[in-house]
């Protein structure tokens, strides 16, 4: 595992670059911000995703989420400042974005899994600004963050 | 970790499992648990040593608590 310098380096290097592309950048491209050698920054990555919790796209060096965003498009498209380009990990990262771009205003549009009839929630930095409808609810049949014995912040 | 539009929508969700009932919860609720200052501090500079910081420490734990847990 890199030293945790580095680590630092590389997530806030990866994070601003999704904040402000909606891309992660390949590892080469990473390894050149850096300055570090191009292996070193493909190794990297697959330390970031493990503590994030994000992941690369299976049998890849590609990063497909990095939360709260997911660089593969998922069912939550988030509209920062009135441009969609960004999609969350999941419906609860969704609402973790705005920490990310304070003073912009987040959009979270997404059907729901059961109806497919669409579901916004608008957020402004400590406000919850719209709620459509307003009885929609969070829901997981899984443990957040995953199971206890393996999540980062177990 | 998915939205619905109402509470009988989740509950109507194929993959629906009453265990985890417990984390059916409003939008705000959700939204509270993820302003957790493991969620708010991630555009620190410093953002994975700050994890493991006292404060991040107790972060994490008021994080831990604050989740559902499935009912068996």
């Amino acid at each position: 595992m890199a030293d945790l310098e580095l680590m630092d380096r590389g997530y806030g290097a990866i994070m601003r670059r999704i904040v402000t592309t909606a891309e992660a950048p390949h590892f080469t491209e990473l390894a050149a911000e850096l300055d570090i050698e191009i292996a070193e920054a493909r190794d990297l990555i697959h330390d970031l995703v493990g503590v994030t919790p994000g992941w690369t796209h299976p049998g890849t060096d590609y990063l497909a989420s990095f939360p709260p965003f997911n660089l593969q498009p998922t069912q939550y498209r988030v509209t920062i400042d009135g441009e969609q380009r960004w999609y969350a990990q999941c419906g609860f990262e969704a609402m973790a974005i705005r920490w990310l771009v304070p003073g912009q205003e987040v959009r979270i549009d997404a059907p729901c899994l059961c109806c497919g009839e669409p579901i916004s929630v608008t957020l402004h930095d400590e406000d919850l600004i719209v709620i459509d409808p307003p009885e929609a609810v969070g829901y997981t049949a899984s443990q957040v963050g995953g199971d206890a014995a393996s999540r980062p912040f177990r | 970790m998915n939205l619905f539009r109402s509470e009988e929508h989740a509950r109507r969700w194929i993959q629906y499992d009453e265990t985890m009932a417990s984390s059916l919860k409003s939008v705000a609720e959700w939204a509270t648990i993820f302003s957790n200052p493991i969620f708010r501090e991630r555009g620190r500079s410093d953002y994975l040593s700050w994890t493991r910081s006292d404060a991040g420490v107790a972060a994490y734990a008021a994080l831990r608590a604050s989740l559902p847990q499935p009912q068996v």
